[in-house]
């Protein structure tokens, strides 16, 4: 199966993992009314994915391009 | 209003000048004037790529729609696009860049050779920006209109000739360069105004707390269905790897490094921008004032009760700015689609140089000036058009890019069959002919997705050749 598919390096296959798996859990209706600060949960979470979500992948592609 | 006007003059002085200083640079080679020489540095690329995102609504929309419908909500819909470009760097940025054309389109046709493909893509991708130009334009001239006391017909033809002219002339060479300044005065204005409010304040976690406790819908999402907004955070995170004037700032980037670096970068300061914006100015403005009828005002309205009229002035600017870097770059892509993609063939053949030059010049012109038409009496439902043309480019290329990139077993009939079923099926279930429950980006990306799957494991495998092409693609 993984044979039909191009190489994905390691840490990058993991960081889209991530980013997928962080996504759908976000949407999850548990957080919608749990609140922090006067905001659901959900609102907080969509912040940090925003802040996190490039900030992974900086991490992820340091240092690559010395190579 | 004397102080704003001057400064918005000023501002639209710098751009031409800018494009006029560009079009010496890009006269007479594709490559300049596509993709400014290949030679564009991360840190500069980051700074375009963050302008050519934050639009109009990056700016007066957002603070808008949170002061109205609440900050998680509105967060949601702008995630979507934030994810999107980490997305982008992982599975498109390096690859595009080492295939090394023009367009979205030049890689499409040469993954799956076929006129269907060719003719297609351009057509689509015109179809879908020029209404996004014209929605663009609406809000520089209402803008315009609200803070500079100009009519909205004057002060939408001004803003509109301004940027054709650069474009036009200087190509991506002016358009990067004039994101850059744009994308500063941005960053200064927003991140500005929401640090002078934390300073006053104390912390972000504070002004919430006396925000919602006036206000609590300000924090909540509960009351509102999920599937109202899922919709359009997957309609930009798939349409960011994909969209033209996005993926051409790829090929501007001097190696794939640079671009999966500005991409990232990019998306930091952008984050930034929102977030100042949701969390810091809607805050205030809630409190300031409670019950404004016109829920996009907030943002003026803050600007003018606390700052002077310098300060008030360089937020027109801003305003505008977000429009313009935005609308550049569209119609750049817009212009690519026809006078390279299309016509690209005939004219490299049979034109000169200097008719290439003057065919480029032109479509730009003839765009511009189409959408400036249009503009003047734009229906009342163009914002939520634009985002269905963005939805439709999405549907229709998300499947046919990242499956010709990383699978083996897609091919030209895969690819051809995907193309046209995902731009069918967001045709017919956003206009609600094939009724599914279900955000029509969704509906799409999967009936594209199976067609993809049938046509590679159906029809004919794909050749050695185009296998060690795209293997080469992933070099790193």
């Amino acid at each position: 199966m993984l044979k039909s598919f191009f190489h994905m390096d390691r840490a990058e296959a993991l960081a889209l993992l991530f980013l997928v798996a962080f996504s759908a859990l976000s949407f999850l209706p548990a957080w919608r009314s749990q609140k922090i600060a006067g905001m659901a949960v959900f609102g907080w979470l969509m912040a940090a994915l925003m802040v996190l979500s490039p900030a992974l992948a900086l991490f992820v592609f340091r240092g690559r391009g010395k190579r | 209003m004397l102080v704003e006007r001057v400064l918005v003059l000023l501002y639209f002085a710098v751009c031409i000048g800018i494009g006029i200083a560009a079009s010496r640079r890009v006269r007479g080679s594709g490559d300049e004037y596509w993709v400014a020489g290949r030679r564009v540095g991360t840190w500069v690329n980051a700074m375009a790529i963050m302008a050519t995102l934050a639009s109009g609504g990056s700016i007066i929309g957002v603070m808008g729609l949170a002061y109205s419908q609440g900050i998680p909500a509105t967060l949601a819909l702008f995630a979507g696009a934030v994810v999107g470009f980490p997305l982008a760097s992982l599975l498109v940025a390096r690859e595009l860049r080492n295939f090394g054309r023009y367009t979205i389109t030049d890689f499409l046709a040469f993954r799956y050779p076929s006129s269907i493909v060719r003719t297609l893509v351009p057509i689509l991708i015109v179809t879908a920006f020029t209404i996004y130009i014209v929605a663009q334009l609406k809000a520089a001239g209402i803008t315009a209109e609200t803070l500079l006391g100009i009519p909205f017909e004057h002060a939408l033809t001004l803003a509109t000739l301004v940027f054709v002219i650069y474009v036009s002339f200087g190509g991506m060479v002016a358009v990067t360069w004039t994101d850059v300044f744009q994308g500063i005065l941005m960053l200064l204005v927003v991140l500005g105004t929401g640090l002078w409010f934390l300073w006053e304040v104390g912390t972000p976690l504070e002004l919430m707390r006396r925000a919602t406790s006036v206000a609590p819908e300000l924090g909540q999402v509960e009351h509102r269905p999920v599937a109202s907004y899922l919709g359009y955070f997957a309609i930009w995170a798939t349409a960011i790897p994909v969209i033209p004037h996005i993926v051409m700032r790829v090929f501007t980037a001097r190696d794939g490094h640079g671009a999966r670096l500005s991409l990232n970068l990019a998306m930091l300061a952008y984050s930034a921008l929102i977030l100042a914006a949701v969390f810091l100015i809607v805050p205030v403005g809630k409190l300031d004032f409670p019950d404004l009828a016109d829920a996009d005002q907030v943002f003026l309205k803050v600007m003018e009760s606390r700052f002077p009229a310098a300060v008030r002035g360089m937020a027109v600017a801003a305003v505008l700015a977000a429009v313009m870097s935005t609308t550049d770059a569209l119609l750049l892509a817009c212009s690519s689609s026809i006078s390279h993609d299309l016509l690209g063939n005939i004219l490299r053949e049979k034109a000169s140089q200097r008719t290439i030059d003057a065919v480029r010049v032109g479509t730009a012109w003839v765009i511009g000036l189409l959408a400036l038409y249009w503009a003047y009496s734009p229906p009342e439902l163009i914002s939520q058009f634009y985002t269905a043309g963005v939805g439709l480019l999405s549907g229709s290329l998300f499947v046919p890019v990242i499956a010709g990139l990383w699978w083996k077993k897609a091919n030209r009939t895969g690819g051809v069959l995907a193309l046209i079923t995902g731009a069918l099926a967001y045709v017919l279930v956003h206009f609600q002919i094939l009724p599914f429950g279900l955000a029509p980006i969704l509906v799409s990306l999967a009936a594209s997705a199976l067609a993809m799957a049938a046509g590679g494991l159906l029809g004919p495998p794909e050749s050695r050749e185009m296998i060690e092409a795209i293997e080469k693609l992933h070099a790193p």
